[in-house]
């Protein structure tokens, strides 16, 4: 079985807005969310700023329960809402009206900043009131916050391909629609920012301490982000019983594993190339059709040269047909969240026209030069939109959506 | 859900030794750890023996020279379950692994290394380590599994979120077959969680909570009339947050199956451990006369392969309900079919 699929409701909280709405007028007219980062100390770190989002309230919770909270369900869970609402699938008093809803989501460390809490507790010998922190880092207790403060329960995957997982989780959900194994998924990722993990990307020297430069040639790292995009994924019939209009078609995925190294793409980009030939593929569409890229675009010198390569060999004699911009620069590396976060950017850009820029390019790398989106381009009528993900351990994913023209 | 998922190959690694048997009949021996909050405090633990020649010979193949535990409980279980399973057959396999966890010796070995020795110390060849799918990848790669692969994280359920995963692909045509795997790794840290979640009451060695590690993994694929062990059905998302929710949840989820299944128990040695009695009553029981101790997805796996081998042909479908130790509780349904010849 093979089912047409379509978006209906999307929701975000990014470091430039606490909805989708204030997040794309904020990324479209070029601004950016770096900052000095405050959420914990850095001063070990060679670097020492990130793309910070501000937790939204959350009315109808008391306090102790917004305290029970890690950062990664803030994010989420004003997400998840927004994107149920806008598929008409909320009640009047914020609750789910389905009570079972599946739902496929990513992340790569859940509720770590609890986790880190609970070990620096311990290392100290600490021995009271641990079970708080300990009992709520793991990623599957933001889904059960977010499934509890919605009011819906059902099957849940949660995804963790690194980078990619964002696209994984919405493409998994679009196969489950497809093949008729739910007619309806919440779907998305979320991640929040934490030490153990800004540290890490620190000490592989993979952050910048200047402005994050994705397909420049003085590139030198990227910048961290944290957030969190929700959509919710139906057949059109499931969204015309409630009388829901869709915002477009979840037309193709692709995803492989690229072997080479468990840090760096294979250089020439292949396994990219033939993940994103799957996802055309499976959207019966070609490259030349594809309006809008939103890349990975990670700024760091190795992705985004092997990356810039597989647009070229994919495109072929099409490049310049498409534009490309990667919105790292502006939000920063949401991580697990990034591929959910990207995919609701290439949306936006095909239900508007409108395409976010390419931001602090200098020197742009010669293989996509062209196509870069430049800042206050005119709006395009766009057909089909990709989004592009890469994560460790060699993850590559795609997604292709398209106009919804019935 | 109806799924036929026939198992054409299974593999394990347990605390009790490597392989098959040591799953069905080996016993693991303890080995006391101290708390890390209270090194005066000791708790029996099932570890894996790492110089096992099964899990040695991995150690020193190149691209995993530096990887955590886990992934040589993966890799030697993977290879296990694809025993027979030529070039051009493992270049149409998918890959989907459970953890709960995931690599947590690497990840506090990382973030102790912050907390103790300031940020400059951290390690840039421990962190990818630390990463859910970075086991997953080395997997894949050391085995030339090229289709389809996920890492999925979760409580003990997302062993039944990687066979739904598999079934999926398998009905979407991604792959031909998928090994799915469940895999845990015992860091001392995770004794510390225990005993904050009351875990570690229990002194009597006969119900005791033992934490251990492994993996196990079984290589489905679309049922023939060759295969006899399938997986008929799958049902999970029963969500709760208390014990009695907990009862509520195993109820809507077990009144998904056949009331005529025999059940598979899995939850003796867990704070679930009454809602699994209060839930089985009714149904004939089953249980391994062993203990292999606690490993989450990695128990999920080796309890789907030890229920199996309880089945007999003669006997209808059996039930192996999957008690979620934090989030949901989900069960799948076991079939030993009559093999029939042309």
């Amino acid at each position: 079985m093979k089912r047409e699929v379509v978006i209906t409701g999307m929701g975000a909280v990014t470091p430039l807005g606490e909805n989708v709405s204030d997040t794309w007028k904020a990324l479209i007219a070029g601004k950016d969310a770096e900052a000095p980062l405050e959420l914990f100390d850095t001063k070990g770190c060679r670097c020492h700023r990130a793309a910070t989002a501000t937790l939204p309230a959350l009315p109808g919770l008391r306090a102790k329960e917004l305290q029970r909270l890690s950062r990664a369900s803030r994010l989420a869970i004003p997400a998840v809402r927004e994107a149920l609402a806008m598929a008409g699938l909320l009640d009047s008093a914020g609750r789910s009206l389905v009570p079972v809803l599946p739902f496929s989501v990513s992340t790569t460390a859940g509720g770590m900043g609890f986790g880190e809490a609970f070990l620096r507790d311990i290392l100290v010998h600490k021995r009271s009131r641990l079970l708080g922190p300990v009992a709520r880092y793991l990623p599957e207790q933001q889904v059960l916050d977010v499934q509890v403060a919605l009011g819906f329960e059902g099957p849940s995957l949660i995804v963790a391909n690194a980078c990619a997982s964002g696209a994984n989780a919405i493409g998994h959900a679009a196969e489950m629609v497809s093949a008729g194994m739910a007619d309806c998924v919440l779907t998305g990722g979320f991640e929040a920012l934490t030490e153990l993990v800004f540290v890490g990307f620190d000490c592989l020297q993979a952050t910048t301490t200047e402005r994050c430069r994705p397909f420049d040639l003085k590139r030198s790292g990227l910048l961290l982000g944290e957030g969190a995009a929700f959509f919710v994924v139906e057949t059109p019939e499931n969204a015309k019983r409630r009388g829901v209009q869709p915002i477009c078609r979840l037309s193709g995925y692709g995803h492989r594993t690229d072997f080479f190294h468990l840090t760096q793409p294979q250089p020439q980009g292949q396994v990219l190339v033939d993940v994103m030939r799957e996802a055309a593929k499976s959207a019966g569409v070609s490259s030349s059709e594809i309006g809008y890229v939103n890349a990975h675009g990670t700024a760091t010198p190795v992705n985004d040269g092997a990356e810039a390569q597989s647009y070229r060999t994919f495109f072929e004699n099409s490049l310049d047909q498409t534009r490309i911009s990667s919105t790292k620069a502006a939000i920063g590396h949401t991580l697990g969240a990034a591929g959910a976060v990207e995919a609701l950017f290439a949306i936006q850009a095909l239900i508007t026209g409108e395409l976010p820029p390419q931001l602090n390019l200098q020197s742009p790398i010669p293989e996509i030069a062209s196509v870069l989106v430049k800042e206050n381009e005119a709006p395009r009528t766009l057909r089909h939109a990709m989004s592009v993900n890469l994560g460790f351990g060699g993850s590559n994913a795609a997604l292709i959506f398209s106009r919804n023209e019935n | 859900m109806k799924t036929d998922l026939a198992i054409i190959g299974q593999g394990a690694v347990t605390p009790a030794g490597v392989g098959l048997d040591a799953l069905l009949r080996g016993n693991p021996v303890e080995t006391m750890v101290p708390l890390v909050s209270r090194p005066d405090r000791q708790w029996p633990v099932y570890k894996i023996n790492l110089k096992d020649p099964a899990l040695e010979r991995w150690q020193k193949e190149p691209r995993l020279r530096r990887a955590s535990p886990i992934t040589y409980f993966l890799v030697e279980a993977a290879e296990q379950a694809l025993a027979g399973l030529d070039a051009s057959a493992r270049a149409q396999t998918g890959l989907v692994v459970a953890f709960s966890t995931g690599c947590l010796a690497y990840s506090r070995r990382f973030f102790e290394s912050i907390v103790t020795q300031g940020q400059k110390s951290a390690s840039p060849a421990l962190f990818p380590e630390t990463v859910f799918n970075s086991p997953v990848s080395h997997v894949a790669a050391t085995l030339r599994l090229e289709g389809a692969a996920y890492a999925l994280a979760g409580d003990e359920t997302a062993w039944i979120a990687a066979l739904r995963t598999a079934w999926l692909w398998l009905e979407q045509g991604r792959c031909k077959q998928v090994l799915v795997m469940g895999a845990e790794e015992f860091d001392s840290a995770s004794l510390d969680a225990y005993q904050n979640a009351g875990w570690l009451r229990q002194r009597e060695a006969a119900q005791r909570f033992v934490p251990s590690e492994g993996a196990a993994g079984v290589l489905v694929r679309k049922a023939g009339p060759e295969d006899s062990m399938v997986l008929s059905q799958i049902e999970d998302g029963f969500i709760y947050r208390s014990k009695p929710q907990a009862l509520a949840a195993g109820r809507r989820c077990l009144a998904e199956f056949e009331a005529k299944s025999s059940c598979f128990l899995s939850a003796q040695h867990q704070w679930l451990k009454d809602v699994e009695q209060s839930l089985a009553r009714d149904r004939q029981t089953q249980e391994s006369a062993i203990y292999l101790g606690e490993a989450s997805t990695a128990s999920a796996a080796w309890n789907t392969l030890r229920a199996f081998s309880l089945l007999d042909s003669e006997n209808g479908p059996m039930l192996f309900p999957v008690w979620g130790s934090t989030h949901q509780i989900g069960a799948v349904a076991l079939e030993k079919k009559k093999q029939f010849s042309n």
